[in-house]
C-alpha cells in the first residue's frame, strides 16, 4: 500500500500542475473560457482508450497464461475505463452545449460510437458480476474483453470516416494544429491523468486481491453443517 | 470426419432441434409481427409517417428479435450433449461455424418474412432495383447477428440471466450491422453508393467470424 500512497502523491501533484497550466494557458478566441474543457475532456477519453486497450491485453494474456493477475488487470482497467469514459462524455456534453449549442447529436459519429463503447464495457462488467466461479468468470470475461476492444479504433477513427460535428485529430504524426502553449498544457494534463490511472489501477488491483483472499477464506455454512439423519435422532 | 462435414453436421443438428421445438416460427416470429403492429398503432396510423419509418422499424425489430433467435433455447447445449461433442472430438471452430450457420439460416428466414410483413403493414416507398441490395444487406446482417450471438451465447451460457446478459453484450456490438443494413435503402433513396455500407457489413461479418474461430477453443473450455 505504501507504493500506492507515494504514487498517489506524485499523481496529485501532477494533476495540480496540469490544472495550473490549464488555467494559465491562452484561450481560443471563439470558445473563450470553454477552451479549458479540453484539458479534462481529451485526457479522460485518452485514458478510456488506454484502459480498454489494457483490458484487451490483460484478457489475451490471461487466455494464454491462465494466471489470475492478468484477469485482475483486465477487470480493474475496464472499471476505470468506464469511469473515465463517462467523465469524458459528460465533459464533452457540457462543452458541446456551450460551443455547438447542443449537448448531443445522434448524427455525430464520435458521440454515437463512444456511447456504444461505454455500453459494450458495461456488458463486460455485467458479465463479470453474473458469474460466481472465479475461473469461469475469468475465461469468459477474457473472451469478451478481447472482442470488445474493436470499439476503440472504431471510436478513434469515426471522425475520419464520417465528418460531422467533431473535428478530426488535432495532433497528428505530421504536427499539431494547436498553439504550442495549449499543446504543452494538454500533454502535461494527459501525462498527469495517466499517472492518476496508474494509481487507480494499483489501488483497484490491491482491492481485488483482498476480495479474492476474503472469498477464499469464507467458510460456507453448507461445508460446516451436515444435514440431520433420521438414524441420529433417538426420539423418533 | 472433415472440417466442413463437422460444420455441416453441427448446423444440421441445430436446425433439426429448432424444427422440433419450433421456437422461431411459433413464438418469436408472431411476437415480432405483433411488435410491428404495435409500432404502426403507436405512430397513430399516419400513412406518410409509416412509409418513412417502416424500414427503420424493420431493422430495429430485426436486430432485437434476431439476436433473441440466435440465443434461442434450442441453441443451448445440455451437459450431456457437451460431453458427447467432447467425446466425438469435434473441432471447436467447426462447432462455432456450424452453430453460426444454423443461426444465420434461421435469422435470414425470419428477417425475410419480417421484411415482407413490414412492406405490407407500412407500405414504404422502395426505390427501383431495391431487391438485390436489400437481399444482400439482410443476408450479411443475418450472418453478423448469428456470429455475434453465438459468441455472446457461449460467453453468457449457464448464468442465471443468460438471455438479458447476452442481449446486453450483443446489442451494442451489433451497431455496425444495424447501421450498414439500414443505410443501404437510405443510400439508394439518396442515389448515393451502397458499396460503403455493404463493405461495412462484410468487414463486420469477417471480423466476427475470425474472432469467433480464434476464440472458439477458450470459449469451449469456459463453457465446461
Amino acid at each position: 500500500m505504501r507504493r500506492v500512497q507515494i504514487m498517489f502523491l506524485v499523481a496529485t501533484t501532477a494533476v495540480a500542475y496540469g490544472a495550473y497550466l490549464a488555467f494559465t494557458a491562452p484561450l481560443d478566441a471563439l470558445q473563450g473560457e470553454f477552451t479549458r474543457m479540453i484539458y479534462i475532456h481529451v485526457p479522460t477519453l485518452w485514458l478510456a482508450f488506454l484502459a480498454f486497450g489494457i483490458t484487451a491485453l490483460g484478457s489475451i494474456a490471461y487466455l494464454i497464461t491462465k494466471k489470475p493477475r492478468w484477469d485482475r488487470l483486465a477487470a480493474s482497467s475496464a472499471e476505470i475505463g468506464v469511469l473515465f469514459s463517462v467523465v469524458g462524455v459528460f465533459t464533452g456534453m457540457v462543452w458541446g452545449q456551450a460551443v455547438w449549442g447542443q449537448a448531443w447529436d445522434w448524427g455525430d459519429a464520435r458521440l454515437a460510437t463512444t456511447a456504444v463503447m461505454i455500453f459494450v464495457y458495461l456488458g463486460y462488467l455485467a458479465l463479470r458480476h453474473s458469474i460466481a466461479d472465479p475461473e469461469v468468470r475469468a475465461k469468459r470475461a477474457a473472451i469478451l474483453g478481447t472482442i470488445a476492444v474493436i470499439q476503440v479504433p472504431l471510436v478513434y477513427f469515426s471522425v475520419n470516416l464520417v465528418r460531422t460535428l467533431h473535428q478530426t485529430q488535432s495532433i497528428r504524426p505530421d504536427g499539431s494544429t494547436m498553439p504550442t502553449e495549449i499543446l504543452v498544457a494538454l500533454l502535461v494534463n494527459v501525462g498527469a491523468f495517466t499517472l492518476l490511472y496508474v494509481v487507480l489501477m494499483m489501488a483497484r488491483m490491491h482491492v481485488a486481491v483482498l476480495e479474492e483472499t476474503r472469498m477464499s477464506a469464507t467458510v460456507v455454512a453448507g461445508d460446516a453443517v451436515a444435514p440431520p439423519r433420521l438414524s441420529d435422532v433417538k426420539d423418533v | 470426419m472433415s472440417f466442413t462435414s463437422q460444420i455441416r453436421e453441427v448446423a444440421r443438428v441445430d436446425l433439426v432441434v429448432e424444427r422440433r421445438t419450433g421456437e422461431t416460427f411459433r413464438i418469436v416470429l408472431p411476437f415480432a409481427i405483433v411488435t410491428l403492429i404495435i409500432f404502426s398503432l403507436s405512430l397513430g396510423g399516419d400513412v406518410a409517417i409509416l412509409r418513412t419509418v417502416g424500414p427503420a422499424v424493420f431493422w430495429a425489430v430485426s436486430v432485437l428479435f434476431g439476436m433473441q433467435l440466435a440465443l434461442r433455447a434450442s441453441a443451448l447445449d445440455s451437459p450431456t450433449r457437451r460431453d458427447l461433442m467432447l467425446l466425438l472430438d469435434l473441432d471447436p471452430a467447426a462447432r462455432f461455424l456450424g452453430r453460426t450457420l444454423a443461426s444465420a439460416t434461421i435469422v435470414l428466414v425470419f428477417m425475410t418474412v419480417l421484411f415482407a410483413t413490414m412492406v405490407v403493414l407500412f407500405d414504404p416507398s422502395l426505390p427501383g432495383g431495391w431487391f438485390w441490395p436489400v437481399a444482400a444487406a439482410i443476408s450479411l446482417a443475418a450472418i453478423g447477428l448469428a456470429a455475434l450471438s453465438t459468441l455472446a451465447g457461449g460467453v453468457a451460457a449457464g448464468t442465471r440471466n443468460r438471455s438479458s446478459l447476452a442481449s446486453l453484450i450483443v446489442a451494442p456490438l451489433a451497431i455496425p450491422v444495424v447501421v450498414g443494413g439500414s443505410q443501404v435503402l437510405e443510400a439508394m433513396e439518396r442515389n448515393s453508393g451502397i458499396l460503403l455500407w455493404i463493405l461495412l457489413l462484410i468487414t463486420s461479418d469477417l471480423a466476427l467470424l475470425v474472432a469467433g474461430v480464434g476464440l472458439s477453443r477458450p470459449l469451449e473450455e469456459a463453457s465446461r
